[in-house]
């Protein structure tokens, strides 16, 4: 990801000018936008494959960049009101693990859109910090605190969990939830409380591809003509075919036509897809807050 | 003597016409049904996605067998080469998308005409053995839905925002004109539309940071004739559903889908995409218009007629882009002119077409939980409570929508509308300080995984429906809506599934009559012609592009 940002195109502020024909009917219009060069998606992981940023550096450089830099790439650099683009998608920054590049690019600036800025090259080192912290807080999507989406209250979610949620006929805090609260982040927690199937990404797609090992595969009974049966987790199914794994590892795939041989899938996840629709954003927020509790 | 006169009359009209044969890429042609050609995206101008072929029929398409297999070439050994190569390094963004062929063939006199992005083929439709293959150098794409094509000219979007047009004998540019800055953060990858004298195009762009438009060219000098901005500047209508012409000049809702027409009203027909920044509506407060509706407009001039919204303030990524579908009937003894869509938020949606009157609105996803109702203008209200939250919102469905941009087909011999819906949600989330939004906003959306997957037919004029075919294997998005449609007066409607099958269905019932797996998942829709007395069905499986007829 690094290496893919870093040869992405421009850095910083590029001045366009569109301005459409004069015999537009509609909409005549004059755009002047800031664009940031680099439109790439969000580097979610850009963060994960440097070093860490050192902290007490970061905290200086935040000082030196809200004085010199947030009038137009904001306070957090994500991007101003002045139209300074978001730093913690530009390829320059993500490339950038100690500071020379931006040593270098700061003493050109990129006028007149941005002027230069004649900062002592520590300094520089010290902003690099501070934005690669912004980075990683960017990457984790909480200001790199996942606990920042605890909105609910644990006590009532203790009450939904053990009442009116159903939780506890299957669910038990002392047995197979032992522990829940320091096994994910709270987001990953909340995104499994309501489908432990949840593929859940930051941001982007995601792929819920089945079998999704330990997450609870979907299984299916196959029952041919001759009465026999044989059981196992779904490979891929269709209206057209079934192929399972069997308890010893071994693939048995089967053609199907309409109800020959007869099939019964088996969700061991039902109870959750069946809830869904019924959870309430309030209960799901009192859930995780319970359930971050449970060590 | 007086009838003799008469029939002679009679006779020089028929032999002129026959004389001066429409070509098959004229306003009068794509007006109806396609028979021998299927000359645009949509193979007419309805957007229906029919045909009125029947050779090939519920009867005997289990003797459907494969005619010919072509694969995408993705060297430049012998190919007619043009824009900039990239520095060296690895690819760009959206290169890995590259050769899945997610474009409609362009089916014109025995050839085969399409792209994927940044190449155009030429491919003999009898044989399946490549003419010539264009390729513009430069970056990657997510797709690129085909060609437009105009007498003996091709035009083609670029990657990084060109129009291109070629000789359709030779693949041969003939010029090519930039649409928008290649470093700007639009995308080009649309299938030009053309009507008259026309080139019809969308660019669009959903990074938070542009603006979006459609544009009308000249096909023969690629001059631009008018452009119209999907969110509005000072002065124009629809600024007042924006907080500062800031937002607005940012707010996106590109139209990346092909156009439907209809001639008698002149009146095209442009769906666009989410406002930016896409989860986060903080910094633009209304119903920012014109996203996420369809919005009906003069070919000649771009000028507005009316628009209708499906989703106001969208916060989801629910682009409305899926194809406006033109249908004419009688209801009640009056004739009616009608535009239906199902859209990626969950609801199906019936319009008067020439007024833009909301006629049916009808969930189609019952898990779909964004809005609160349906106003008295027939126009969802969105539900505050379900815009992205700090402690996380439970949707449904996901940004990747109850169904998607591949074509849905609607049938007149049954009054069925098909398309693919599948049921999942996601948590949406904004950071602890949402402000000065770029991009996503800093939305995070966590996809909580799919657990249904259907093929709907529904009456068109309730939404109510029909029957329904339920897949079983549950993969991610594109495997489950994907497979675009087309339904055939042979009885037929030729879909397929999540795990790759291309499928012909008793349109009426929803029998499975035939089945094929083709490697890898159906990436665009199925077409028809007929050519030498055979019907062909023409459709693309991934790198691969599958001709299949009687034989």
């Amino acid at each position: 990801m690094i290496r893919l940002l870093s040869v992405l195109a421009a850095v910083g502020a590029v001045l366009l000018v569109w301005i459409s024909i004069s015999n537009t009917p509609t909409n005549l219009r004059v755009v002047v936008a800031a664009q940031a060069g680099n439109r790439a998606a969000p580097p979610p992981n850009a963060a994960h494959n440097a070093s860490a940023p050192n902290p007490s550096a970061a905290d200086k450089g935040r000082d030196t960049f809200v004085t010199n830099c947030s009038f137009c790439h904001g306070s957090d650099a994500r991007g101003g009101a002045e139209g300074g683009p978001d730093l913690t998608r530009s390829a320059l920054v993500n490339g950038d693990m100690t500071g020379q590049q931006l040593i270098a690019f700061l003493k050109v600036g990129r006028p007149p859109r941005m002027p230069p800025f004649n900062l002592p090259d520590a300094q520089v080192a010290q902003i690099t910090a501070f934005l690669r912290l912004q980075i990683e807080a960017n990457a984790n999507g909480h200001g790199g605190d996942p606990k920042a989406i605890l909105v609910g209250d644990a006590k009532q979610g203790e009450a939904y969990f053990n009442g009116a949620g159903g939780c506890s006929h299957c669910h038990s805090v002392t047995a197979d939830l032992k522990g829940i609260g320091s096994k994910y982040d709270a987001i990953v927690l909340q995104g499994r409380i309501v489908l432990p199937r949840a593929q859940g990404s930051y941001p982007g797609f995601s792929w819920n591809v089945e079998p999704h090992a330990g997450d609870a595969p979907r299984r299916v009974t196959v029952t041919q003509a001759s009465g026999q049966t044989i059981e196992g987790q779904i490979v891929t199914i269709s209206n057209y075919d079934v192929s399972l794994r069997d308890a010893t590892g071994a693939l048995h795939t089967f053609a199907r036509d309409g109800d020959t041989p007869k099939v019964v899938i088996h969700d061991p996840l039902q109870a959750h897809i069946d809830m869904i629709p019924k959870l309430t954003d309030t209960n799901m927020h009192n859930l995780t807050a319970y359930l971050v509790t449970v060590k | 003597m007086k009838n003799r006169s008469v029939l002679g009359a009679l006779c020089i009209l028929l032999g002129s016409q026959a004389l001066f044969a429409q070509s098959p890429t004229s306003v009068s042609e794509l007006s109806k049904p396609p028979v021998n050609a299927w000359a645009t995206y949509h193979g007419d101008f309805s957007g229906r996605h029919f045909s009125t072929l029947k050779q090939i029929d519920t009867t005997n398409v289990k003797g459907l067998s494969l005619a010919w297999i072509y694969r995408v070439n993705t060297s430049t050994e012998g190919a007619i080469v043009s824009g900039t190569p990239l520095p060296p390094g690895p690819p760009r963004r959206g290169g890995g998308w590259g050769a899945t062929i997610k474009s409609v063939p362009l089916a014109v006199d025995g050839v085969l005409y399409f792209s994927t992005p940044g190449n155009a083929y030429a491919v003999d439709a009898r044989t399946g053995k490549e003419i010539w293959h264009y390729v513009w150098q430069g970056r990657g794409a997510i797709g690129n839905r085909g060609m437009g094509m105009y007498k003996d000219w091709l035009y083609l979007e670029t990657p990084d925002n060109n129009i291109v047009s070629l000789d359709a004998k030779t693949g041969k540019e003939r010029w090519n004109k930039p649409l928008a800055p290649d470093k700007a953060a639009n995308f080009s990858t649309s299938a030009p539309v053309i009507i008259r004298n026309h080139v019809i195009l969308g660019v669009g762009g959903d990074s938070g940071r542009n603006a979006t438009w459609v544009e009308s060219r000249d096909p023969d000098t690629g001059d631009l004739q008018w452009r119209w901005y999907v969110t509005p500047s000072k002065g124009d209508p629809g600024i007042d559903t924006w907080p500062n012409e800031h937002a607005s000049s940012l707010g996106a809702g590109g139209p990346w889908q092909p156009i439907t027409y209809d001639p008698e009203l002149n009146l095209i027909y442009v769906t666009t995409g989410n406002p930016t920044p896409s989860y986060n509506g903080l910094g633009r407060e209304g119903i920012n218009l014109y996203t996420c509706s369809v919005v009906a407009m003069n070919p000649d001039s771009g000028k507005v007629a009316w628009y209708y919204q499906f989703s106001p303030h969208d916060t989801h990524d629910w682009d409305s882009t899926e194809t406006p579908v033109l249908i004419d009937d009688v209801i009640d003894g009056k004739p009616r002119k009608l535009l239906a869509t199902a859209q990626r938020n969950g609801y199906y949606f019936l319009l008067d077409r020439t007024t833009g009157k909301s006629i049916v609105v009808k969930q189609f996803l019952s898990l779909a939980n964004g809005y609160k109702g349906v106003d008295a203008n027939g126009v969802l209200i969105p539900d505050k409570d379900k815009e992205p939250s700090l402690g996380g919102v439970l949707i449904a469905p996901t940004s990747d929508g109850a169904t998607n941009y591949p074509a849905p087909s609607y049938d007149p011999d049954t009054g069925l509308f098909y398309f693919n819906a599948t049921a999942a949600h996601s948590i949406f989330y904004l950071p602890p300080d949402p402000t000065q939004p770029t991009g996503f906003g800093r939305g995070i959306e966590y996809h909580g995984g799919l657990y249904a997957s259907e093929l709907q037919a529904i009456d068109y004029k309730t939404g109510n429906v029909k029957w329904k075919h339920e897949y079983p294997q549950i993969v991610g998005f594109p495997n489950s809506t994907f497979p675009g449609m087309l339904s055939t007066d042979g009885g037929l409607l030729f879909a397929g599934d999540p795990s790759g099958n291309f499928i012909a269905y008793d349109a009426a019932t929803g029998k499975s009559l035939w089945h094929a797996p083709l490697g890898s998942l159906i990436s665009n829709n199925p077409e028809t012609f007929m050519m030498d007395g055979k019907q062909y069905i023409i459709v693309g499986s991934g790198e691969n592009l599958f001709a299949f007829y009687l034989q």
